[in-house]
């Protein structure tokens, strides 16, 4: 076997993975479910109102944002990039959108393409920075942020700026069924959409590759250059949506309505198993690591803690689970 | 190969240098009054905040780690501190004190968690950031306090004509440069940045001068909170966000690279310097505050991007 194809089969997610490798790969995404249905049961026990369909639904619809920007996100950190530009790139997709609706229930449509592609160019123009001068993506990205949130400040007056249009904050919140509104399904289908590019296209396979190895993957003849740039695009693409669905949620398009959110993101990726050193996670751990992390907030509130423990909670989970899964991996090894 | 060997030498330094060189070109050609000496002074003092931060953040980017905790210690520093003296002459040191204690205690608390648990120092400091927001939000969601007079003079005073703050960032620089470039502690630093295997395999107590490094950050961080107390005259428990990040920018603006392994405490207050008169320069030109924003990401992607492209060049 030569050492690329050694590679590939250390690296691949499930689809094309030899048995044995799955077999293993399953305890650690099996390890942060199994926390958030600890943490739920624990919900359960503290308080008789969390289980019940329309709090939990609730949970999903107020992780959407951050839960979907999360999405995007882990495409990059796959392959051992980082965007902290995407709390600026969700603030940006929220003002755009509020900016061209102005009101109009005409203008929905236009307003929601034009968020989106505002978020895709801002992360095609991170990954071709990134793919072809090899600048450090936590700086680049940093410098991005800045600019951006200048910008979008620039274009609010820096107060809240635009008028939602009636029906669409409505058309999100419906709830399906009386429980899950439609944002929290806006989550859900995004997620999916996701770890579908992740498992099933040779673009997930290649993310993968790439983070475990770039310099292999380069003399493999991988597209390394355009990998990154597809990958950064769609993070920001997905900053956009993030963007819509914080829009969706609040009402609010505030120029630094998301701001700080790149912390929350980053740490709900890392929470689901993705590292910084890339070739590793996925969008299913995402999930999984935003729902704890929103789960988690809830629960301070419920217990009664003042509001801003949930930051020392947040803190402190995001430590332990890092470790916990440090432990797990140095297990498998030995 | 040799023209390009001859570029990379023509523009040899750090990029940051060029730049402040081209600004004080235009200053002087465009903006007379920012030569006067008061304004100098501002300068310095806004910048001194941001320097002292990036003194400490070089450390551990040289061994090739990051402390995102900085800002938000510098944070609870400063409210802790301001509710403890109350604008009282006599409790000035007991403030000291408290920053000194504190900010090293916090570092050395993130150098024992990084040792024991060896997760991404990105990752910790990330959670003891969010921790230290959620202590310090806890204890007060308002302003309160007061620096006292002593705190004030160190941040907006006057020392032989110079701010004092200037001068504590000068003695703090030079003490540094002679830490990292002239003792044993900053030889083991870079070892351990460049390559942590071999630095451990040729016996540098590894964890010991990364636990130093993350102890000289946390101090420069309590140092840095008092100093933003005097500068703001009141407790604000959202002073310090984003600090944590304006200090890895000036520590990569000042050509120290985030692998670890290298880097320069003097380049490091050259590059907060220059950021400070950035801002400074955009204000006396009456730039809004947004515009500031845009620019000064334009001049942090530009610098880097400068910087990044010279070895391609090279090679």
């Amino acid at each position: 076997m030569s050492r690329p194809d050694e590679m590939a089969a250390a690296a691949l997610p499930q689809a094309a993975v030899p048995q044995p490798r799955r077999a293993r790969r399953i305890p650690e995404m099996l390890a942060i479910w199994l926390v958030l249905v600890a943490l739920l049961v624990l919900a359960g026990v503290l308080s008789d109102a969390f289980l019940r369909p329309v709090y939990l639904g609730n949970i999903v619809r107020q992780a959407a944002p951050i839960g979907i920007a999360a999405v995007g996100v882990t495409l990059v950190m796959i392959l051992g990039g980082v965007d902290l530009s995407i709390g600026a790139t969700i603030s940006l997709g929220a003002v755009v959108c509020a900016a061209v609706m102005a009101g109009e229930p005409a203008n929905i449509a236009p307003a929601v393409v034009l968020a989106c592609l505002a978020g895709a160019a801002v992360g095609t123009l991170n990954g071709a920075l990134i793919a072809f001068t090899g600048v450090s993506p936590f700086i680049l990205t940093l410098g991005t942020a800045i600019t951006l949130y200048g910008v979008t400040q620039l274009i609010t007056g820096g107060t809240a700026h635009g008028i939602v249009a009636p029906g669409f904050r409505e058309a999100f919140n419906i709830r399906i069924g009386g429980v899950l509104p439609v944002l929290g399904l806006a989550f859900v289908g995004v997620a999916g959409l996701g770890l579908a590019v992740q498992r099933l296209t040779t673009f997930g396979r290649r993310l993968y590759l790439i983070g475990s190895n770039p310099a292999t993957a380069r003399l493999a003849g991988l597209p390394v250059r355009r990998t990154v740039l597809i990958a950064y695009a769609l993070s920001g693409l997905f900053g956009g949506l993030g963007g819509l669905a914080l829009l969706a949620r609040s009402g609010v398009s505030g120029s630094l309505a998301a701001s700080g959110y790149e912390f929350d993101v980053l740490a709900a990726v890392v929470l689901g198993g993705t590292t910084f050193e890339g070739g590793r996670g996925g969008i299913g751990g995402t999930v999984a690591g935003v729902l704890i992390l929103f789960v988690a907030f809830n629960l301070v509130n419920v217990v009664g803690l003042p509001y801003h423990a949930q930051l020392v909670v947040k803190g402190a989970v995001i430590i332990a689970a890092s470790a916990l899964y440090r432990r797990m991996r140095e297990a498998r090894q030995a | 190969m040799m023209a390009a060997s001859v570029t990379r030498r023509a523009v040899a330094g750090p990029p940051i240098l060029w730049v402040a060189a081209l600004l004080l070109a235009l200053a002087a050609a465009l903006l007379p009054g920012f030569f006067s000496p008061d304004n100098l002074a501002n300068v310095a003092r806004q910048s001194a905040v941001l320097a002292l931060l990036a003194i400490g953040q070089t450390f551990v980017v040289v061994a090739g780690l990051m402390d995102l905790s900085v800002g938000m210690l510098a944070t609870l520093v400063l409210v802790l501190a301001a509710d403890l003296m109350d604008g009282r002459a006599e409790a000035t040191l007991a403030a000291v004190g408290l920053a000194v204690a504190l900010g090293a205690g916090i570092g050395a608390l993130t150098g024992v968690l990084n040792n024991a648990l060896r997760i991404n120092s990105l990752i910790l400091t990330l959670g003891m950031l969010t921790i230290l927001q959620g202590v310090t939000f806890i204890y007060t969601d308002q302003s309160l306090g007061a620096p006292s007079p002593a705190i004030t003079w160190l941040a907006n005073g006057e020392l032989f004509g110079l701010p004092p703050s200037f001068l504590l960032v000068l003695v703090a620089t030079g003490l540094a440069h002679v830490a990292l470039h002239h003792t044993r502690f900053g030889v083991h630093l870079a070892a351990v940045g460049g390559a942590v295997q071999s630095a451990r395999q040729a016996g540098i107590a590894v964890d010991h001068v990364v636990l130093v490094a993350f102890v000289i950050s946390g101090l420069s961080a309590g140092l840095a909170g008092l100093l933003l107390l005097g500068r703001l005259g009141t407790g604000y428990p959202n002073a310090g966000v984003g600090l944590e990040l304006d200090a890895i920018v000036a520590v990569v603006l000042g050509g120290t690279a985030l692998a670890g392994g290298r880097g320069s405490v003097v380049a490091s207050v050259a590059a907060a310097v220059v950021l400070g008169m950035v801002s400074n320069m955009l204000n006396l030109l009456e730039v809004s505050s947004f515009l500031q924003m845009v620019i000064k990401g334009g001049v942090v992607i530009v610098v880097i991007l400068i910087g990044q492209i010279r070895p391609e060049v090279a090679r």
